[in-house]
């Protein structure tokens, strides 16, 4: 294993599903299940049995939209609000509607949500507004159960496959894409009618406090090829200045699921005991005011459970030590800290690309269509926001139908052969040195150049630094860049994506000149909101090879919002009198 | 060179051959990828080894069949159930509960009444995610076992049917020896909105357990109909606060005008999670009244409770 | 320039007795999603050869006799 081979294999299929974690397998399965004749093929840089941000599971929903307990009008007022506006709603509301049939599809599938003595759902009641949080007490099987599922119906999956590039004909339209096995170093050209990408959140873009390359918030194979790819392929990227930043365990690095504790009664605090956050949902506004707190003498801010009853904190721990992230409870362990004796200490996570929790994604519509057209994109990398697992399964499954109807109207589109032979000659490179620099250390240059540079505050200077620094490593990747095995290979090729990422989180957030979205895209040169001007997207490209943003409207409201509804949220936030 | 870019097909007549090989890792090996296969033609070959020497084998099967559904795969895993090996018999407990098909619970119902507990709550949490009306007479049998988890388990089975019939028997449970099983019952009285149950969830609220008193508080707040919420009224007094925060959510539900003041003194507490909700309940209930109380937390030091305050005061208006 | 050999401790440790990876078991090195795990050619055991590891989990949750402990890497500790 690992020694390179060459090798050059080409198949073909109705629908290319790329990314085998949360929306992929139930973009295949339902592009199946529409058509069983059609020929799907579901591509995994990993394995589908564990690959993800979901790998283990997950501990709950917290956007699901059950009847009864909120309205999809409710949530989409919602997320258009937690949006600060920007935000065209036809695809939040489709998501909305369709998102409870996708919870009792799962629970189908054999992935249980918690129930009451009655085996109705358990919605879990947060806040006045809405009530989303369903939890998931068995979320450790949504991998297994969605694997069986596609075996069941007999999508083709090809594990260990990385994708590099996109396959695109004449009139821009998809034709395909080129893989490298990460294992061989052999080449599979796959041509099909339409590609569905679901390739996660680009969370290998900053470096984590504690330095370790691997220890991010999101899952490291997230390392951004579907921003990347769909960025080559012509394809216009939405919001990339709204950066994912969540509050974490301090060091531990994962999600404190403050959610979670929440219907029990337990939140974040500061070190004062005091609950500081005034903000209802996830969001930019929620991590300033969770980065202010941080900053000021009451920090550092904790995950408060040791109020509680020792029953309710040890059975929140307990799910917490379970699912999503179980070797939390063994980070725990090991330094003696019980939920129910003490505050946890948590910290803000390192700047990334999701849509999942915030809005930068590949631009997509309420068919999950990018603007090339054939390709769709879904989960985490695409531009619905605050999407979370429960959207990355439902516009998967929307992608899917979408898809597999568009491939039954078209032909194989044709493209230049001789892309091919370039993207293998570009792949390769690597391994044509003998001498040079390993992934491993130009990646950790790229990252500690984000670190110092790109994370909120942005300042304009700093920023117009990182872009001279991003450029002299390319010119290092381009010309120095080595692999010795097809391990070290996929880590070469992850590097190129994380550098394209980190020039377009610079380039996107300079255009952008206001603040918006509290610390997402806190410009300290711009300090305020300018709805007059920004009240719109930053759709970044590439124009005749060069990177460029442009203004979007914002689809006009399908739900409307009523200045009043907006003061629902805000007269609320009132602050104390000192 | 061409290669193979997909997962490989099933080879059956292989994996069959390892199932019969001596050495007990190839065989465990054979059935795990035998369960990898997802193909119904599995499933017998997987059942083959539930008599296997090695009781390694057999957890593998025990957990391998949790991957197929239906008569054969059910079957195949109540044996598994009755197995000697602890491991064993929870792994197979753990793949009953996930099956879907109502055809698989035909085997289970044979088991609750077997003499090993464990087996019986193997079959009776496997037969509560099927729902099926017939093993509505097994559950209400294993309401009277002499194991607390099997109990548990029994009342589960009957609580997920929600049938009418079964009130006289849930409401038994409510009475039972163990706080869990009560709980149980208590919980399961949700679906009913007869005056019996209505009546048992009023007893239970003087519950000698907190958790208890506290599902009972929080039930009872969906029984809005013929109810008199002044009942719930005693548990603001209650050493929980876990049980103070459902009495004052359900009298908020319930609109109980006469419980205002009574709610007002919980914003005195210390604990900011029952001042959030007693602020809530005070705006639902939407009396007068509630104004001074309300006015006093303006400026509380929790946002959530002054959030709170705010839309219980808009409310008032 | 040439490249140097930097230590580090890992965070996958893998209980050779308990492996069976000998007997055709392949389970934590097709599960792991960075790919960091590989059969000793020498001891016929899994190993973990790249410390890249996101600790979590897949690896020791689904072998099948509890040979494998993930430890957070030192770094996080």
């Amino acid at each position: 294993m690992d020694d390179l081979r060459a090798g050059l294999n080409e198949v073909d299929c109705d629908v290319l599903v790329i990314g085998g974690g949360t929306a992929g397998p139930m973009a295949a399965y339902r592009a199946r299940k529409k058509n069983p004749n059609a020929k799907v093929i579901l591509l995994e840089k990993a394995n589908v049995k564990r690959s993800g941000a979901i790998s283990m599971g997950m501990d709950g929903l917290n956007n699901a939209v059950i009847p009864g307990h909120s309205t999809p009008e409710q949530y989409t007022k919602e997320i258009t609000i937690a949006n600060d506006g920007i935000c065209d709603q036809a695809a939040v509301y489709k998501y909305a509607q369709n998102c409870y049939s996708i919870i009792e599809e799962l629970d189908q599938f054999g992935i249980r949500f918690q129930k009451d003595e009655n085996g109705e759902y358990d919605v879990k009641k947060v806040h006045h507004i809405g009530t989303y949080v369903l939890p998931m007490p068995n979320g450790d099987t949504v991998k297994k159960a969605l694997y069986r599922q596609l075996r069941r119906a007999r999508v083709l999956i090809s594990n260990r496959y990385m994708a590099t590039r996109l396959l695109t004909g004449q009139s821009g339209r998809v034709a395909g894409t080129i893989a490298v096995n990460t294992r061989t170093g052999e080449f599979l050209v796959i041509r099909a009618k339409a590609v569905i990408m679901c390739m996660g959140a680009a969370g290998r873009l900053g470096l984590p406090t504690s330095g370790y390359l691997y220890g991010t918030y999101e899952n490291p194979t997230n390392s951004g090829e579907g921003y990347a790819m769909a960025y080559h392929a012509g394809a216009k990227l939405a919001n990339l200045e709204c950066f994912q930043i969540n509050p974490l365990i301090k060091d531990y690095n994962g999600p404190a699921c403050a959610y979670v504790a929440g219907p029990f009664g337990g939140y974040t605090a500061n070190s004062k005991n005091e609950r500081f956050i005034e903000c209802d949902y996830w969001s930019g506004q929620m991590m300033q005011e969770f980065y202010n707190e941080l900053q000021s003498g009451k920090g550092p801010v904790f995950l408060k459970l040791n109020h509680l009853h020792k029953d309710t904190a040890d059975h929140i721990e307990h799910i917490l030590h379970t699912v999503e992230r179980p070797t939390r409870g063994r980070f725990h362990e090991q330094r003696g800290t019980k939920y129910a004796d003490k505050m946890i200490e948590m910290h803000i996570s390192e700047i990334g690309f999701c849509s999942g929790h915030s809005a930068s994604g590949v631009y997509v519509d309420e068919f999950a269509r990018t603007t090339v057209p054939g390709l769709y994109a879904a989960g985490d990398m695409a531009s619905v926001p605050h999407n979370y697992m429960l959207g990355a399964f439902t516009n998967g499954a929307i992608a899917g139908e979408h898809a597999i109807d568009f491939a039954d109207e078209v032909d194989f589109e044709e493209f230049d052969e001789t892309a091919i032979s370039l993207e293998q000659e570009r792949v390769l490179a690597p391994t044509q040195r003998d001498d040079g620099l390993p992934p491993n250390q130009i990646e950790y240059k790229i990252r500690r150049l984000v670190n110092d540079y790109l994370q909120p505050p942005k300042v304009t200077a700093k920023y117009e630094l990182c872009q001279e620094r991003l450029a002299e490593v390319r010119e290092d990747m381009n010309t120095q860049m080595m692999a010795r095995d097809a391990h070290e290979l996929m880590r070469c090729m992850e590097v190129a994506s994380i550098l394209d990422c980190a020039d377009m989180a610079a380039f996107a957030s300079l255009y952008r000149t206001e603040s918006r979205w509290g610390l997402y895209h806190w410009r300290s040169d711009y300090p305020d909101s300018n709805d007059e001007d920004w009240k719109c997207h930053v759709l970044l490209s590439k124009q005749d090879d060069a990177m460029t943003c442009e203004k979007h409207p914002v689809a006009p409201y399908i739900i409307p919002i009523a200045e009043d509804e907006k003061d629902a949220y805000y007269k609320q936030r009132i602050t104390a009198q000192a | 060179m061409v290669f193979e870019p997909f997962e490989d097909e099933s080879d059956f007549e292989l994996l069959a051959d390892k199932l019969g090989e001596d050495d007990p890792a190839v065989r465990r090996v054979a059935v795990m990828d035998l369960a990898d296969t997802a193909d119904p033609e599995a499933i017998p070959l997987i059942a083959s080894t539930v008599k296997d020497e090695s009781p390694e084998v057999r957890l593998q099967a025990a957990i391998a069949l949790g991957e197929f559904d239906g008569l054969a795969t059910a079957t195949a895993l109540c044996l598994l159930l009755q197995d000697t090996d602890n491991r064993v018999i929870q792994a197979a407990t753990d793949s009953l509960s996930e099956l879907k098909d109502p055809a698989s619970a035909e085997p289970m119902l044979d088991l609750t009444s077997h003499d090993n507990a464990k087996v019986r709550e193997g079959a009776l949490l496997g037969l509560k995610q099927l729902r099926r009306p017939d093993a509505m007479a097994n559950g209400i049998e294993a309401m009277k076992d002499p194991v607390p988890a099997v109990r548990i388990q029994a009342v589960g089975v009957v609580g997920y049917l929600k049938a009418e019939e079964a009130l006289p028997a849930l409401i038994a449970s409510c009475k039972d020896a163990d706080p869990e099983v009560r709980r149980t019952a208590v919980g399961a009285l949700a679906f009913s909105r007869s005056s019996h149950a209505k009546d048992a969830l009023l007893v239970a609220l003087a519950d000698e357990h907190w958790a208890v008193r506290e599902i009972a508080a929080e039930v009872l707040g969906k029984h809005s109909e013929g109810l008199d919420g002044q009942k719930l009224m005693p548990l603001l007094d209650d050493p929980y606060w876990q049980v103070r925060v459902k009495a004052v959510r359900s009298l908020g539900k319930l609109r109980v005008v006469e419980a205002v003041d009574k709610i007002g003194s919980q914003l005195d507490e210390v604990t900011s999670n029952l001042r959030k909700e007693a602020a809530a309940a005070l705006g639902e209930i939407a009396e007068k009244s509630a104004l001074p109380y309300l006015e006093k937390l303006v400026d509380d030091p929790d946002p959530d409770v002054r959030k709170n305050v705010r839309w219980a005061l808009g409310r008032i208006g | 320039m040439p490249l140097a050999n930097t230590p580090t401790s890992v965070p996958v440790v893998v209980d050779d007795e308990k492996c069976i990876a000998d007997k055709g078991c392949t389970v934590c090195v097709d599960v792991c999603p960075l790919d960091v795990l590989r059969i000793s050619d020498l001891t016929g055991k899994a190993y973990m050869k790249y410390d890249e590891c996101w600790y979590c989990m897949p690896c020791e949750a689904d072998c099948p006799t509890d040979a494998v402990t993930v430890n957070i890497p030192y770094l996080l500790r």
